[in-house]
């Protein structure tokens, strides 16, 4: 396979037949759409190529910035295309909620705007919401925006009524599906997918998957969300159903662990909502039939959001010389020093000041003559062993004196005979009138 | 079905509802609507902001923002703390004097009168200033009447963040976190007339993103301050830490749901003449968004505020509280709402039950939507039925809430409230909840309609006690017989 660009790699995915021993279906065939697969990542690479296509010569005559409501994978494939054609993209946002897809877009070069929150005082004359307003933005700064406007944008349905929808009856012999089963964002893909099937057998069935209300998916809408979407129209699914965070989270288990198929939360969550639609059918049915979902991106870039709800997936072993070893009964056996002291003790050069606060803080005041090690940066050092020698004296700074002392119980425990704690810490070394420098 | 919104109520507002007697002989004799202030439990929220504070290890103080309700029983009980106060007037600068505050427990907010300012500078409170001219202004005062230094915080807005643009309503408030050194120029120049303490900001905005960025502002102000060795050792990070309104998040869910769908025309209406709360269909799709109090929060008040300081800030990724005990600073909150969750209701008598022709139900109440502005203020939250005697149709009942003025618009909330029980002429309506901003906030004569007179209800010996709010003060043991 040969291309010019990237771009041409979009689309062509294959379709995957999940293992029976899996699903456990008995007379549905079950079929994954693997949009994965896709240059950038995920199924909105077809959508966003083919809004932005029609319009780029004239954007690039003149240096237009693409814009998208978007804080997922609409944003990260706009984002691509405009940087492979020279321009700015901004993606305008609600919250952005997965962190590494923040940083994936701003490694990419894209601007991100937040819109503002709720107010807490509510103002009942201000009926424009900031979604609203974003759009008079938009219209009333005229030139300079390629907006693609995804929820309201027919090419999005396009991409998939023309590439994805076919796709799926080619590789199934020129038949259609009797079931297929999407997740909803801007509902792009169903109804296009919807359209193209019905051509082939208007009698598919089609599962529209949503997330449950008060829970969030990355990349789909909740049930009342889905009704603000533009391309929504109730009309195209046969039932519209609800799945949850954990359901995601069960499926793409299955997926990552029992498929070879590294898919995100809504290739999950349309995993285990096709075999909890189909399930009930299965039983029924006396002839084989064939169901077909949609993974629609991968697993990678919903870390932070997967180690959140189940942080017990990524335990790992205790690492030696730790903090929360310290008990509170070392912390009451560490040697302390009071501000008097510890004046004393500097003036004659005693031994090592190590102030444990914040580098900005640090800079901004501090005893003269002591070094800075942030306190998270100095339990990194402890992992590894005693980051000074064992005749060197030590007298640990912070704040109130806490931190210090359990640092100071813990380098005890570890050897070392001659660290102390600046009893009340920093502040009582403040309020106690002593001297504070900055270089 | 009943679509309800019941109200979280804590013991101590429970245990008040209780007494049904006594909740009718006070509207009897008082009138409706009538306010029921509950001083005894703002300390209990005062301790609750505490036990965050100290949870972090930090100093600094709670002002109670004034503006939140009338009160001064509230005022006078929360002088027996070791609360400060914010005002936002003068007469709320000469309330809180009055009911014991000393000058060092007062911080002056908000946009200021020459007579505001003077009285802050006599009197020796501090002066959240809210812009550079009213530095000026304070600085010739302070010269023109030889008073003392006066202590100033800076109020700044307009905080901008590195990479990801968090966007802000524009304030009308503060200057901008950008010309911070305009202000400094002032305070070095005026240095005989004025101290700086630290730096200020409040964002109307429940989002904690932006908030994290305003304190990570301030730090950069304060750290501009060290460099021009200036020693602000303050942060005040205003107030709007919220207040969880409803008993049940299914219920808020619910009727959210139902919401739209009605909106969307696909059930009957849920509100007076199909009104959206800024929902609206355009076709088959909704548009708009719902312009409500979120009634369902469960991280609020000093819950709030412990996620906010263990947010990580978001240039130097530690914590906020963390940042703030590094620099040795002390934090200052000004929470109104959430430092009277619980502390009072609204007593309204019901004057009419009637149904309909088109199947309505209307309740008729004698106070209007001024007297309990859940509306006002986007609270939906349900009323608690007082009722006199046992209601004779027992089961729920979808009604609207009528006010007392000559108004088309006075409707309690366009909302069809669902009531567990009938009511009946003469019955109570309880509008449990209200102390913060739904009391007498927004209250009004208009039409000559008396303002509802407020009693401080109070636990003393064991018993519920009370007294007209402005008899009120903490001291009430009554003397013990010889
Ligand atoms: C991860 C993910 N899954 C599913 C979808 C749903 O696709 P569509 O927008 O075509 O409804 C999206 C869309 O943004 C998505 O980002
Ligand atoms: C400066 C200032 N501080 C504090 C508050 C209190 O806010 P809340 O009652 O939401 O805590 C307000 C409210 O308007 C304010 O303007």
């Amino acid at each position: 396979m040969r291309f010019e660009n990237m771009t041409d790699a979009i689309g062509n995915t294959p379709l995957v037949r999940i293992d029976p021993a899996v699903h456990g279906l008995r007379n549905i065939d079950l079929y994954a759409k693997m949009e994965l697969l896709n240059p950038f990542g995920s199924l909105k690479d077809r959508a966003a190529w083919n809004m932005a296509r029609p319009l780029l010569t004239q954007a690039v005559e003149r240096g237009d910035t693409v814009v998208e409501l978007s804080s997922g994978n609409t944003a990260k494939a706009l984002a691509v295309i405009a940087g492979m054609h020279g321009l700015t993209f901004k993606s305008v946002t609600n919250r952005m909620k997965v962190a590494e897809i923040k940083d994936l877009l701003l490694l990419l070069g894209a601007e991100i705007d937040e819109l503002p929150g709720q107010a807490e005082c509510l103002d009942p004359t201000d009926t424009d919401d900031p979604l609203t307003r974003m759009y008079h933005r938009l219209a009333g700064s005229g030139d300079g925006y390629l907006h693609t406007d995804q929820y309201f944008n027919e090419l999005n349905v396009d991409a998939h009524l023309n590439g994805t929808g076919p796709e799926i009856v080619k590789d199934l012999d020129g038949r259609a599906p009797d079931y297929f089963i999407a997740c909803v964002g801007t509902a792009g893909s169903s109804t296009g997918v919807a359209a193209a099937l019905r051509q082939h057998n208007p009698d598919v069935s089609v599962v529209g998957l949503v997330a449950h209300k008060s829970d969030f998916i990355p990349g789909i809408r909740t049930i009342d969300e889905v009704h603000e979407v533009g391309l929504f129209d109730p009309g195209v699914y046969d039932t519209v159903e609800t799945i949850t965070a954990d359901d995601a989270i069960d499926g793409l288990l299955t997926l990552v662990r029992r498929c070879g198929t590294l898919a995100g939360p809504t290739g999950g969550g349309a995993y285990q909502g096709a075999v909890r639609h189909l399930r009930a059918i299965d039983a029924q049915l006396t002839e084989r039939h064939t169901a077909v979902f949609i993974v629609c991106d991968r697993v990678e870039s919903y870390m932070s959001y997967l180690r959140e709800r189940r942080p017990e997936l990524f335990g790992r072993p205790p690492r030696r010389n730790s903090l929360r070893t310290v008990t509170d009964a070392d912390v009451r056996q560490a040697a302390t020093m009071d501000v008097a002291e510890a004046e004393r003790w500097i003036a004659e050069r005693r031994g090592l000041v190590v102030d444990l606060r914040s580098p900005f803080a640090y800079q901004a005041l501090h005893i003269d003559g002591s070094i800075n090690i942030v306190d998270e940066l100095f339990a990194e050092l402890l992992h590894g062993g005693l980051p000074f020698g064992h005749r060197q004296p030590v007298l640990l700074v912070c704040p109130v004196g806490e931190k210090s002392a359990r640092y100071a119980a813990l380098l005890t425990r570890m050897g070392h005979p001659d660290v102390r704690s600046l009893d009340g810490g920093i502040i009582a070394w403040r309020d106690a009138g002593a001297e504070l420098v900055r270089d | 079905m009943p679509l309800y919104l019941s109200p979280r109520i804590g013991p101590t507002l429970q245990s008040a509802l209780d007494e049904t007697v006594l909740m009718a002989q006070l509207s009897d004799a008082l009138g409706s609507p009538l306010g029921v202030i509950l001083p005894q439990q703002l300390t209990a929220n005062v301790a609750a902001f505490r036990s965050v504070f100290s949870d972090h290890r930090l100093s600094g103080q709670i002002y109670y923002a004034h503006k939140a309700n009338r009160s001064s029983a509230l005022v006078r009980e929360l002088a027996a703390t070791d609360a400060g106060i914010d005002v936002a007037s003068l007469a709320e600068l000469q309330h809180a004097l009055g009911a014991g505050f000393v000058p060092q427990r007062v911080m002056a907010t908000g946009p200021k009168n020459e007579e505001f300012l003077w009285l802050c500078a006599r009197t020796g409170v501090t002066v959240s200033a809210d812009s550079v001219g009213e530095l000026a202004a304070l600085a010739t005062l302070v010269t023109d009447w030889s008073l003392p230094r006066v202590r100033v915080m800076a109020r700044l807005s307009g905080f901008t963040s590195a990479g990801v643009q968090f966007n802000s309503r524009r304030s009308r408030f503060g200057v901008s976190a950008a010309a911070v050194s305009e202000v400094l120029d002032v305070i070095e120049k005026r240095a005989d007339a004025l101290d700086l303490v630290g730096v200020a900001f409040h964002l109307d905005t429940i989002g904690l993103p932006e908030k994290a960025v305003a304190l990570e502002g301030c730090l950069g102000a304060l750290d501009e301050c060290r460099r021009r060795g200036l020693r602000p050792w303050s942060v005040d990070i205003g107030g709007g830490f919220g207040v969880d309104y409803l008993a049940d998040g299914a219920q808020w869910e619910q009727y959210t749901s139902a919401l739209t769908e009605a909106v969307l025309g696909r059930r009957a209406p849920l509100t007076w003449t199909g009104h959206g709360y800024g929902l609206r269909a355009e076709g088959a799709h909704v548009r708009g968004s719902l312009n409500l109090y979120p009634a369902h929060r469960p991280v609020s008040g000093p819950a709030y505020l412990d996620r906010l300081l263990r947010t990580a800030s978001p240039e130097q990724r530690r914590p906020l509280g963390t940042l703030l005990l590094d620099n040795m600073y002390d934090l200052h909150v000004e929470p109104g709402r959430a430092l009277l969750d619980q502390c009072g209701l609204v007593l309204a008598s019901v004057l009419e039950v009637r149904d309909e022709a088109n199947g309505d139900t209307i309740v008729r109440l004698d106070c209007n939507a001024r007297d309990v502005s859940l509306e006002e203020h986007g609270v939906l939250m349900d009323p608690v039925v007082v009722h006199r005697t046992t209601p004779a149709a027992p089961g729920p009942v979808g009604v609207y809430l009528f006010g007392n003025l000559c108004l088309e618009a006075d409707l309690i909330t366009r909302r069809k409230v669902f009531l567990p029980s009938r009511p009946c002429a003469g019955d109570l309506l309880a509008f449990v909840n209200t102390a913060g901003y739904l009391m007498d906030f927004s209250a009004t004569q208009a039409l000559r309609q008396p303002i509802g007179r407020k009693v401080a209800l109070y636990r003393d010996d064991g018993a519920w006690r009370w007294c007209l709010d402005e008899q009120y003060w903490p001291v009430h043991h009554r003397a013990e017989a010889p």
